[in-house]
């Protein structure tokens, strides 16, 4: 601030870019299509740091004499490369992103985009960040970086706060720290990068100055509203490789069978009577206001007693479905049918995958496990140690898992981008063997829309019903 | 603090109006807060989930307590207290072991239909044996390390009930202001006490004259790229701090509400409206006016006996070069009768004539030095007068001198008849 003013100066400042000592008619001439905000409050322009691509571009060029003493120009020398040859799509993945270095790789579960990510690295040798979608993704990018690049990579998040060279975060965590280390970084790499939404969460691109950006994810559809924001974040989507294409030569071929369970007498009544006031409350209040909407009750529920036990009912009512009685009788059966091949199943809830745990006394993936706990149940899985395997949403992306053959799923949320992903753990071919994966499904209630819902979907088209 | 997650506030006109408990209102709540605060004196070594469901149970008296704010109270409560975590490493590791022992008796079923299939039952009777312990205590150590198992290992008591209903009003407020993106802040006396706490905050600062003090705007960095409430933790954690400050009055503006429901009037988002007499108890002590003996021996010495025209006010003036203030110890104003005109004392606005300001150098370390004599600097046309110890003044030696300033050295105390003088000298009567 007290600098000389006689030249310019650019600076990076808490996820922003400032520029001082260059007239307003400089500033908008030399640098038209950057969003320079005037900051009266600090006496300068200001921007996201997300422009500095373009401003070092212009600064370059233009040949302009400002200060800018942020580029990480720093080269990051990998001690040895252990990365596998690259199938022909990862291949052509790898080439169209490197093409511009600013661009989302939409690949299916499956198809080894990390190994995409591991040779743009290799290829970029820059100070990176990683950012992945939970703490054990993050875990997981460490491991395969020391793997694949004999590389220990920082750690920020899961209360860790060890920055290196290249570094390996959360989105939760990278958001936040973003002010403060957002000109470390050359190359930011966005694991499931369709989690990228989200006034706060956006931060985590657009406060850092990356000039090389890489999007990964399995489902980013053309049609997705976020497609536009990413593009804005990260850049366009540079190589798109659709789920059939790969079904059958990199993916196992797959069954679904879907296995209707019935609520026991007890679990009807109760289940009947809560569906029973929900109705009326809801009668009741479209009387009053014909515009009352379901989502209006969560947003009543929290100044108002009524609504708050019409909510409380609500749940119950999904957790009846979520843990009916007969699911733990089909998973003694499904158990029993697959005794000898890993199975891992699917549950909605933490709840549910503990209780399972504790009824069959099976290890489940919790956010609660540690990194060696978690470590010891995958391999374990794989190695034969324990049949099955629990978990709720944590396995829902991109964690890498043993090769199974079989899954289950126990109710769940109804979205196809869930759906995908799901199956994607159990599309791990191995040999000719097929895949089957169960849907555990309470009959006539919520459960089977949804479970409707999920198969429409361009992975689900050979669901088949199991014959009673 | 409370999460986003336990956040109560409901919207009138515009008005965003965090949940909050008073004794008008919610007579039982002092009750309630009594039995919530037993359950957890007598709670040590329950769960989590024992006192929780307690805690909820006693709420549900309230026939109109949300969800939300039975989980805020069990959060703040649990503030109060201390957990024993459960040895995570143990539990984990006796997890893997029962998991590998239960692997020869999969599948465990219920109702064994032949004598192939495990019994559940016998199956968990004879790993539990294996490990020295019964099934039900095996069943309760599995997953002893989980947050909601954790047990309550120590209780720290509010001095009263009220306290935990203070703590929790407070707290929601704290909450609401999560989604804020702009705090503005009128300040009548307390304005360096308040601008410090902002700057603990680590948020940004836009500050104005007013009739009666300053206008204090508080942001961060991205703030004037857009609305953003990503500085809603840093005012969160500013609110504790305020609440301790006298003389003011702040008006907070939110983010726009999800699309679609209506905000009419207000088109920026809704606000939140607090000031020093909202009754919300501060957890923060008031932090006592740092007066310094030699400050408090020239205060008196300067009242004894009246120097018309100038008088001396305490810390009455900001400085303000963009994210920097300076607020000398004192300023001398010339005819105060006369009105004081608002003006900004940023460089782009001329200062009003008739005022020196004062600042007593307390310390004598070089960073203390360096940090003044930079504020200096950066205010080199304003008339500043230091008074230095004389023992210190060595110190200062090297430190360059602005037209503007003077520096006044002196032995025990600071006399008005010194300073007189230069007053005249640095501001003559016009």
């Amino acid at each position: 601030m007290t600098q000389d003013s006689t030249t310019g100066a650019i600076r990076f400042d808490a996820g922003t870019l400032t520029l001082q000592g260059l007239p307003a008619s400089a500033v908008k001439l030399l640098f038209s299509d950057v969003p320079w905000k005037w900051d009266p409050r600090s006496d300068c322009w200001r921007c996201d740091a997300l422009h500095y691509r373009r401003i070092a571009e212009i600064v370059r060029l233009c040949q302009i004499d400002l200060d800018v003493p942020i580029a990480s120009e720093a080269s990051v020398v990998f001690p040895s490369m252990n990365l596998p040859p690259l199938r022909m799509e990862q291949q052509n993945g790898l080439a169209a992103w490197l093409s511009t270095r600013n661009g989302v790789v939409v690949m299916p579960t499956g198809t080894g985009k990390t190994e995409v990510a591991l040779q743009a690295m290799a290829e970029s040798r820059c100070t990176t960040l990683i950012v992945a979608p939970v703490r054990d993704l993050m875990y997981q990018w460490h491991r395969r970086i020391l793997r694949g690049l004999s590389y220990d990579a920082g750690i920020l998040g899961d209360s860790v706060m060890n920055i290196r060279a290249v570094t390996v975060t959360t989105y939760a965590s990278a958001c936040i720290h973003m002010p403060k280390i957002g000109d470390r970084f050359d190359l930011l790499i966005f694991d499931e990068c369709h989690h990228l939404t989200g006034p706060i969460r956006s931060d985590a691109a657009r406060q850092s100055i990356a000039t090389q950006r890489l999007g990964l994810t399995a489902t980013l559809e053309p049609t997705d509203a976020a497609m536009e924001h990413i593009e804005h974040l990260i850049g366009p989507v540079v190589y798109r490789l659709p789920i059939m294409e790969v079904r059958g030569k990199t993916l196992a071929d797959y069954d679904v069978v879907r296995i209707p369970v019935k609520l026991n007498p007890p679990e009807r009544a109760r289940y009947d009577l809560l569906a029973e006031q929900i109705a009326s409350y809801v009668y009741q209040r479209r009387e009053e206001d014909p515009a009352f909407q379901w989502r209006d009750l969560s947003a009543e529920s929290l100044i108002d007693g009524t609504a708050s036990k019409i909510l409380k009912a609500f749940r119950e009512k999904e957790s009846i479905e979520e843990r009916a009685e007969e699911k733990f009788r089909v998973l003694e059966d499904l158990f029993r049918l697959h005794l000898g091949s890993p199975i891992i199943v699917f549950t909605g809830s933490n709840l549910m995958a503990r209780e399972i745990s504790i009824r069959f006394l099976i290890p489940c993936l919790l956010s609660h496990c540690g990194k060696r706990e978690r470590l010891d149940y995958l391999e374990g899985l794989r190695d034969g140690v324990y049949p099955a395997l629990i978990a709720n949403q944590v396995l829902d992306e991109g964690v890498d898992l043993p090769e199974v053959k079989v899954a289950v799923i126990l109710g769940g949320k109804a979205t196809t981008r869930q759906a995908k992903q799901r199956l994607g753990r159990i599309l791990r071919r191995r040999g000719d063997a097929r895949a089957t994966l169960y849907e555990v499904v309470t009959e006539d209630t919520n459960e089977v829309k949804r479970s409707r819902k999920r198969r429409r979907n361009d992975a689900y088209p050979r669901a088949r019903h199991r014959p009673s | 603090m409370l999460t986003r997650e336990l956040a109560i506030a409901h919207r009138e006109n515009g008005r965003i109006i965090p949940d909050r408990l008073t004794t008008a209102a919610h007579a039982i709540y002092p009750e309630l807060a009594r039995r919530m605060i037993a359950v957890y004196e007598s709670g040590i070594r329950k769960t989590r989930q024992e006192l929780h469901r307690s805690v909820a149970r006693i709420l549900e008296e309230d026939r109109d307590c949300p969800i939300r704010r039975m989980n805020a109270f069990c959060k703040l409560l649990d503030e109060y207290g201390r957990f024993d975590r459960g040895k995570p490493k143990q539990a984990a590791d006796l997890r893997r072991r029962v998991f590998a022992i239960a692997a020869q008796h999969h599948p465990m079923i219920a109702e064994p239909e032949s004598i192939l299939d495990h019994s559940e039952s016998a199956a968990k009777q004879s790993i539990a044996r294996q490990l020295g312990v019964d099934w039900p205590e095996l069943r309760q150590r599995l997953y002893e390390d989980l947050i909601e198992n954790h047990r309550l290992s120590a209780f720290e008591t509010p001095q009263d009930p009220i306290d935990l209903l203070s703590r929790y009003n407070v707290a929601q407020t704290q909450a609401a202001l999560l989604d804020a993106t702009s705090i503005r802040i009128e300040a009548t006396t307390d304005w360096k006490l308040i601008l410090r706490y902002a700057k603990l905050a680590g948020l940004m600062h836009s500050i104005s004259e007013t009739k009666n003090g300053y206008r204090i705007e508080l942001d961060g960095p991205s703030s004037v790229l857009r609305h953003t409430h990503r500085y809603g933790a840093s005012m969160a954690k500013f609110l504790p701090g305020l609440l301790s400050c006298q003389g003011w009055e702040m008006i907070a503006t939110m983010r726009c509400p999800r699309k679609g429901s209506s905000n009419r009037g207000y088109p920026a988002g809704p606000i939140l409206e607090l000031n020093d007499r909202s009754g919300l108890r501060s957890p923060v002590a008031r932090h006592a006016s740092v007066d310094s003996e030699i400050e408090r021996t020239w205060m008196e010495a300067w009242e004894t006996e009246s120097h018309a025209p100038w008088s001396l006010v305490r810390e009455g003036e900001i400085l303000v070069r963009g994210q920097r203030v300076f607020i000398p110890d004192f300023v001398f104003i010339r005819d105060p009768s006369a009105n004081r005109e608002p003006s900004c004392h940023d460089r782009t606005v001329h200062r009003q004539a008739g005022r020196v300001l004062l600042e007593i150098a307390g310390f004598w370390t070089p960073e203390y030095i360096h940090h003044r004599s930079e504020s200096l600097t950066l205010f080199s046309d304003i008339p500043i007068l230091v008074a230095i110890p004389r023992q210190t003044a060595r110190a200062w030696d090297g430190v360059p001198w602005s037209p503007a300033h003077r520096k006044i050295l002196f032995g025990r105390h600071l006399k008005p008849k010194d300073v007189l003088p230069i007053l005249e000298e640095l501001a003559p009567n016009p």
